[in-house]
């Protein structure tokens, strides 16, 4: 495992270096790609709890995503014209403040997991990848033709949320708030990862009837794992929300239900560090392959089948060689 | 009430198409266990290809022959040079692979064609309404539609029961390694019906192509709702496909047209309309989560 | 007397025209080992996924430890003291031996929804795995992952996870399968001293290491219990000669 440790560290490194050099250089836009890195990464620690942990192929994940961006939009969009969202049966303001931003983000998006992942944990393989995409799909259709928030086009917000004691207009001052939020999802992930939820988690996407025979239900353990995973990427949504002051029903589509779970493999299934590893890759790859060709999708294409038919264990994995993921 | 009629109709030729997408779907995953995002590909292939040879030569025929020919070809092709390098793979590997597909696919259709959409005519021999009885007039086109896909639907209930091939699929069905030990070129087998169901798709994509834009990205919604019904008919059965895709196009269609007019009784009229098309457009995953709720495994799936 | 741990009722069940389990009835008191034979195809695992609660029967009853579990499934069967092992080694591949009877001291435990202290801190579940991996002679390969294990060494975590469940009573299904004679005689050994804990429900292929554990032997032919008895009483009794024993003899 030192490899592993010593991969991690240059990840890590990397992912520092860059915004820390375009603060000096001052190259704001350089930092505004680590930050889409970051908070990109940040969905796929969520995704990765319930897909690297649990084994449940999810391709619905933009549900929570735009579930999180959409409590940012309608909360800041209220905030902003000075509406309030509900005076019946009591009173419901906007907010500009982040930290009642992503509650309300991670609350809405896990309760959105518990009934989308109650429904679809009745049933397995292939029946669970079809229908978590078909209620993402379902919530992108919702957004477009619900007109309170913009329908089809969207949502603007003009000024960047708040948090207490940060000016978040500064690109540094937000990025380090995105990485610190980052780092404490991964220090969860860690935490869970070994402990005892952890393990009959894992024991459960082995070896489920085992896990049955020790007195754990499989179901309860996996729906748990699927609302903590909801809720963390429904607070990336929130974050990219604000990165980008705009919230449209793109953030529900099935392209991005993609993104995140390539962004999961790219960096290899299962790996504390993986989404981070993947999710720089794949912002470099959009922004290098993008300057290059405009046709750029065809070579990140090429890249994942490659992966996925000779590196199956992601960049992480290939680097570290064959050791033990979900550790 | 006449109205009420062309919707069913509407919904009708919409289950039809849809049925066209799920069979290839459900065909390949019963066959060979494989899950192919990529069928929406297929589905656009088809579409632009009938566009191309609809522009070069002007015939509508050429046009179907081409875009069966077109996606049958790259179904062979996706089949032989990836596809088979995923039966034993798990579900995710399947999934990242044909996700990979599409994106070569979109793109590279992007790259050829460019962003704007093309349009395929309608023929003259088409065109224009049909008298039916009871003084409805409908669309000629949108009955050769539903026609075309209902005589799909009996050649695969023929192929399936009554010829060596539809034997051959049944055991692939029921166990691998019988079928090879019965000395049955299996990779044949599988490149024959990977093509089928891309062929398939192929038609449902061209034929939609004259009613819609021909462009890119016009697959994967489409293939989206073929998951839904699939999940709702029961993954493997082509009898489960045609009910679930007559269903979800009945339910999405009728739902549009009925929902608003029913919130119009209650409340006024616009906000009667955005809220019936806002949960319209819910109706068919509330569909789904009912058939999960009361059957797991679809109307027609084997039961655990 | 008491009350039998287990009680199974008149249980049937049938797939289709095939009645795998055909009104069988029999019990598991305290103290005993219990084993069930019978030629391939008998029923024997039909009876097992019964009384594990992987399969609803369509009439009858089982009791267990006083009640009434005829309506519950395997989870809530698990918690209420039924400790299995399976047939074809169920344990988990990428865990370590460790962490293997872990899960079922922390299963046992409740533990399971504990999210934040590491697994392998909890003191409780840890030290009562440790004693269950002693027992079963598998100190030396604690920290080996489960998939690098040779067959016996599994068969052998397979009792350890039983027994890590603290159960009321065991349901042992072949626990010999593909054990040399070395490993068969170490197994026998065990499961004697184990039954002292819970009494045991033992489905096995080995006619003597079934005849040298067994109190009592239930004769299981197209599912139906034909014989129950004594060793002695069921080595003498004509049917079972003639269905079972006859063949193999």
């Amino acid at each position: 495992m030192s490899r592993g440790i010593a991969i991690n560290t240059a990840v890590l490194a990397l992912c520092l270096a860059v915004p820390v050099y375009a603060h000096f250089a001052g190259e704001p836009f350089l930092l505004t790609l680590a930050t889409r890195a970051v908070i990109l990464a940040l969905a796929a620690v969520g995704l990765n709890i319930a897909l690297g942990h649990g084994g449940l192929i999810s391709l619905g994940h933009a549900a929570f995503f735009g579930i999180g961006g959409y409590a940012m939009g309608i909360l800041a969009s209220h905030a902003q014209t000075f509406t309030p969202i509900a005076d019946w049966p009591l009173l419901i303001e906007g907010t500009k403040s982040m930290p009642v931003i992503w509650l309300v983000a991670m609350v809405t998006s896990g309760l959105a997991a518990l009934v989308i992942g109650a429904l679809s944990l009745r049933t397995s393989g292939v029946y669970f990848i079809m229908i978590t995409l078909a209620f993402g799909q379902m919530l992108y259709y919702f957004a477009i033709s619900w007109p309170a928030y913009g329908g089809e086009d969207g949502l603007s917000i003009y000024v960047r949320n708040g948090f207490p004691g940060l000016n978040t207009l500064v690109p540094m001052q937000f990025f380090a708030l995105t990485a610190t939020v980052l780092a404490a999802a991964m220090a969860l992930a860690h935490v869970l990862g070994r402990s005892a939820f952890g393990l009959a988690l894992n024991a459960a996407r082995q070896a489920p009837a085992r896990v049955e025979a020790v007195g754990v239900r499989p179901f309860r353990l996996r729906l748990t794992a699927f609302v903590i995973s909801g809720m963390i990427t429904g607070l990336a949504g929130a974050l990219f929300a604000d990165l980008n002051r705009f919230v449209s029903p793109t953030m529900f589509s099935w392209q991005l239900s993609g993104e995140i779970m390539v962004i999961v493999i790219l960096g290899g299934v299962g790996r504390l560090f993986g989404p981070l590893a993947g999710a720089a890759l794949l912002v470099t790859l959009e922004h290098v392959l993008g300057g290059v060709s405009d046709y750029w999708q065809v070579y990140l294409g090429a890249l994942l089948l490659g992966v996925v038919l000779f590196a199956r264990g992601g960049i992480i994995g290939t680097l570290a060689g064959r050791d033990v993921a979900h550790g | 009430m006449l109205l009420l009629i062309e919707q069913v109709l509407n919904g009708l030729q919409f289950g039809v198409m849809l049925f066209l997408m799920a069979a290839g779907l459900t065909l390949v995953f019963g066959v060979m266990g494989l899950i192919n995002l990529a069928h929406g590909s297929l589905y656009m292939i088809g579409a632009f290809a009938a566009a191309a040879v609809a522009g070069a030569t002007g015939s509508f025929l050429l046009a179907l022959a081409a875009s069966l020919a077109a996606a049958a070809a790259a179904g062979a092709l996706i089949e032989v040079a990836v596809i088979r390098r995923l039966y034993d793979r798990d579900h995710l590997d399947q999934v990242l692979a044909t996700f990979a597909l599409i994106l070569i696919f979109s793109e590279g259709t992007r790259w050829a064609f460019g962003s704007f959409p093309l349009y395929l005519d309608i023929p003259a021999w088409l065109s224009g309404p049909v008298s039916l009885p009871g003084g409805i007039e409908y669309s000629r086109y949108r009955l050769a539609i539903i026609g075309v896909g209902l005589a799909v639907a009996l050649g695969l209930y023929l192929l399936i029961t009554r010829t060596r091939l539809g034997i051959r699929i049944r055991a692939g069905e029921a166990d691998r390694e019988m079928i090879a030990a019965l000395g049955i070129d299996i990779s044949r087998l599988y490149t024959l019906v990977f093509a089928l169901g891309a062929a398939l798709a192929g038609l449902a994509g061209a034929m939609v192509g004259a009613i819609q834009s021909v462009q890119v990205g016009m697959g994967e919604p489409v293939l989206i709702l073929a998951f839904v019904v699939i999940v709702i008919g029961g993954i493997g059965s082509v009898k489960g496909a045609l009910v679930g895709a007559i269903l979800v196009g009945l339910t999405d269609t009728l739902g549009g047209y009925l929902l608003p007019i029913a919130f119009g009784q209650v409340m006024e009229a616009s906000s009667a309309t955005a809220i019936g098309s806002a949960l319209a457009s819910m109706l068919i995953y509330i569909l789904m989560a009912v058939v999960l709720i009361l059957r797991p495994t679809g109307l027609y799936g084997a039961r655990a | 007397m008491a009350e039998p741990v287990l009680q199974v009722q008149g249980i049937t069940r049938a797939f289709g025209a095939l009645v795998a389990s055909d009104n069988v009835s029999l019990d598991l008191r305290e103290g005993e080992i219990h084993a069930l034979i019978g030629p391939n195809g008998a029923g024997k695992s039909t009876l097992i996924a019964l009384i594990s609660g992987a399969l609803a029967p369509d009439a009858g009853q089982i009791r267990f430890n006083g009640r009434d579990v005829t309506a519950l499934d395997t989870v809530a069967r698990a918690r209420l003291g039924l400790g299995r092992s399976f047939q074809i080694s169920a344990v988990v591949p990428e865990f370590t031996v460790l962490q293997n009877v872990v899960l079922a001291a922390q299963g046992a435990a409740g533990h399971s929804y504990r999210l934040f202290r590491p697994a392998l801190k909890d003191r409780s579940a840890t030290s009562s795995a440790r004693a269950q991996i002693a027992r079963v002679g598998l100190e030396a390969r604690a920290a080996i992952p489960a998939a690098d294990l040779a067959h016996g060494e599994r068969r052998r975590l397979e009792l350890a996870m039983a027994l890590a469940l603290k159960p009321k009573a065991f349901l042992l299904d072949e626990p010999m399968a593909g054990l040399g004679a070395d490993g068969t005689a170490q197994m026998t050994t065990l499961l004697e001293t184990l039954k002292a804990e819970a009494p045991i429900l033992l489905v096995e292929h080995d006619m003597d290491a079934v005849f040298r554990l067994a109190d009592r032997i239930s004769v299981l032919d197209y599912g139906r219990i034909i014989a129950t008895g004594s060793v002695e009483e069921i080595r003498q009794d004509p049917e079972v000669r003639r269905a079972y024993l006859g063949a193999d003899a």
